[in-house]
């Protein structure tokens, strides 16, 4: 089911179990309470009535004033017709009298009320001729009673009060061996809680209700945030990289959530970017030798050509695919690099050997460009890959000397500063632009747009950087327009 | 037909040069920004194909300075085939746009369409009485016969004819049909005219003396 892995959806259920709890538990409380002061209230009216009746018990019956006076000890007529005259047949039977002013607790207001007398002998003295007649599931006040231990000595043995079908009940002992029982009806009572009830559950549906329309506000806009992250990451997932979450709430939990995705899409945009512009330069770059070699190959089989035409030809397709061959290699070096799959051998070996071979290597060049090559290298081992590095050296020469003047110099140097290799090349030819600086070590660069002199892709010092840095080292540049360019590599010397 | 390129990288700039020569196009060459700017402000040239990345001054920056002064119609050549490169071309005042690498006809139909254009020709075939000159296939027809031209006729006859009723002086001429390396006080002009006379007719082409020549 979907709706239970909706975060929304279990939240609130959740919330609406909790307010389900909460309301039922107050619901229970409240009902208890009404209960047990309904039921205390009828407790004290039945233990009053016990008072009375043991005040009627034992007492001679009173005569009126003038002798023809109604005696009092009759209950109202018709409430309770047996009462009657007590019962006097027996000796050693007390004698049972209700006073009228008393009788009011047995009065029509309670037409329920019953009371029940018996001796110690379980003989009756006197009962209300409602009293509710039980056998069998009835039970016998006298044993309730005699199950009661004596509090004290010579007081009244009093039993609880309990519940009984739609009745309330309780019974005491006199010292004197009576047992009084009394009890009444409480169906107006139990009439009564179960409006109550009702009420207390109408009320409790009804705040449930509020509560559980409030929590689905409260939910969505909780939510909404939520949501508003996911329809940006659903955008960006379908390639509108420049997409953004609207942060509205900086300091929120979601807020700071928004803020942290913000900067991973903007980092993403950005090596994506990167990523588009390497590739756009990297086709760029493979664009004109391939136009060269159509153009050339199209021109030469327009019609029939000389020997030495197509040879011309041929060379000029050369030329062209060994420019591809070239460039395609510094890519896929740089693409090893990026993905730290490229292996670097490590091996001892001396740096200003290698540093010294580098030179010898580009002297040919040099001399062309009348350009004076001053080494100063000291003897220094290190660890590292010596091809890789050589081939570092060489770019940073053939660049020194290219963008050298005239009868300009480059000088190589090598020293070791507390343990670390550090090699400078510096040219004295016309320096880089303060604002060109930054993109140096960027792939493609090329100060000047001139891109004459095949294999010059702007990939030299990338591949350079790539190196060095695979090595743990660092590579720095500072030029001075029209007075020279310093290239400085510092190298860990290793183990 | 005269065409400048200008283009760094020499041996796409010999090569297209050499296939141009060959369709019977005067082409001058430039391999950098700024002797391309020279040359196209300084010759009427009836076409130039311009190089966007060129060391010195790049390809926008002579369209710019050059569309103050001229209108010759410039095809750029670019490696960037990204859509604002374009709109930036064409908008600068480029009149049209082909990526590298491109293949050699079409950079030729496109030379053709944008000379036409200048011209103010829609189609490729040009009708002067029962004479029929097809600019795409560079052939002349007389009723429907081909006529055997020689590639420096054929020019002679494409640039009257695209500039029918007006009259083309010989300076005109020279500058459109041969390029910087040929002398242009030879008389070859003279004889170009006259054996076109004698393949198409004497009164195919007017002389007006001391003014040029004429297709009316």
């Amino acid at each position: 089911m979907i709706i239970f892995k909706s975060i929304k959806w279990r939240l609130q259920i959740w919330y609406g179990l909790i307010l389900v709890v909460v309301l039922a538990g107050f619901g229970f409380t409240a009902y208890q309470m009404d209960r047990n002061r309904q039921f205390r209230q009828i407790d004290d009216q039945l233990h009053r009535r016990i008072g009375v009746l043991a005040n009627a018990l034992h007492r001679p019956p009173p005569r009126g004033p003038d002798g023809n006076g109604q005696p009092f000890d009759l209950p109202p007529p018709g409430q309770f017709p047996g009462d009657g005259p007590p019962l006097q047949g027996d000796r050693s039977l007390p004698e049972f009298h209700l006073l009228s002013e008393d009788a009011h607790f047995f009065d029509a207001s309670d037409p329920h009320g019953f009371y029940y007398i018996i001796n110690s002998y379980d003989k009756e003295i006197a009962r209300s001729t409602n009293q509710p007649f039980r056998t069998g599931a009835g039970v016998n006040p006298l044993m309730l009673i005699n199950k009661i231990p004596p509090q004290m000595p010579n007081s009244p043995k009093q039993a609880q009060v309990f519940s009984f079908d739609n009745y309330r009940e309780t019974g005491e002992m006199l010292p004197s061996g009576e047992m009084i029982w009394v009890g009444c009806s409480i169906v107006p009572e139990l009439k009564e809680l179960n409006r109550t009830a009702l009420n207390l559950v109408a009320v409790g549906g009804l705040i449930l209700m509020v509560g559980l329309a409030g929590g689905r506000w409260l939910v969505s806009r909780a939510i909404k945030p939520i949501e508003c992250i996911s329809a940006a990451a659903v955008k960006i997932s379908a390639g509108n990289l420049s997409q953004r979450i609207n942060v509205t709430e900086s300091e929120s939990e979601l807020g700071r959530l928004a803020a942290v995705l913000n900067s991973t899409f903007a980092r993403l945009e950005a090596a994506f970017a990167q990523q588009q512009q390497f590739t756009s330069d990297a086709a760029h770059e493979l664009r004109t030798p391939v136009s060269v070699m159509l153009t050339q190959t199209q021109t030469a089989l327009n019609r029939e050509r000389s020997a030495s035409e197509y040879r011309e030809t041929v060379e000029v397709c050369q030329r062209a695919a060994q420019r591809m061959r070239k460039l395609i290699e510094s890519l896929l070096a740089l693409v090893r690099f990026d993905a730290g799959r490229e292996v670097l051998k490590r091996l001892r070996f001396d740096f200003s050997k290698t540093a010294g071979a580098c030179a010898e290597l580009v002297k040919p060049l040099a001399e062309e460009r009348n350009v004076k090559i001053i080494c100063e290298l000291s003897p220094l081992e290190i660890t590292g890959d010596s091809e890789r590095l050589a081939q570092v050296i060489t770019n940073l020469l053939v660049n020194a000397i290219q963008y050298n003047k005239p009868d300009g110099e480059v000088r190589v140097n090598l020293e070791s500063q507390n343990g670390v290799a550090v090699l400078t090349v510096a040219d004295t030819g016309q320096g880089i632009a303060a604002e060109d600086l930054p993109h140096v070590f960027g792939r493609f660069f090329r100060a000047d747009q001139s891109r004459t002199g095949a294999g010059n892709a702007g990939l030299g010092l990338a591949i350079s950087k790539a190196v060095v840095e695979a090595h743990g080292g660092t590579i720095e540049v500072a030029s001075k327009e029209n007075v020279g360019t310093t290239f400085t590599v510092h190298l860990p010397t290793g183990v | 037909m005269r065409i400048l390129i200008v283009e760094d990288e020499p041996d796409l700039l010999r090569s297209i040069a050499q296939a141009l020569r060959e369709e019977g196009y005067a082409v001058d060459t430039a391999p950098d920004g700024e002797d391309g700017l020279y040359k196209a402000e300084n010759y009427d040239y009836d076409a130039i194909i311009l190089d966007v990345m060129l060391p010195k001054m790049d390809g926008w920056e002579i369209l710019k300075r050059l569309r103050k002064i001229k209108k010759t119609p410039v095809l750029m050549l670019t490696a960037r085939d990204q859509s604002r490169d374009r709109v930036k071309g064409l908008d600068t005042g480029a009149d049209d746009y082909v990526v590298k690498p491109f293949d050699l006809p079409e950079l030729f139909a496109r030379l053709r369409a944008l000379i036409r254009r200048s011209a103010n020709k829609t189609t490729n075939v040009i009708g002067i009485g029962d004479m029929k000159i097809d600019t795409a296939a560079r052939h002349v027809f007389f009723k429907d016969n081909i006529v055997e031209l020689t590639a420096r006729e054929y020019a002679l006859v494409e640039f009257l004819a695209l500039h029918r009723g007006e009259v083309v002086t010989r300076t005109q001429l020279y500058e459109h049909l041969f390029d910087e390396n040929e002398s242009s006080l030879s008389n070859l002009l003279d004889v170009h005219v006259s054996n076109v006379r004698k393949k198409l007719g004497a009164q195919f082409i007017t002389t007006r003396r001391g003014h040029g020549y004429c297709i009316e």
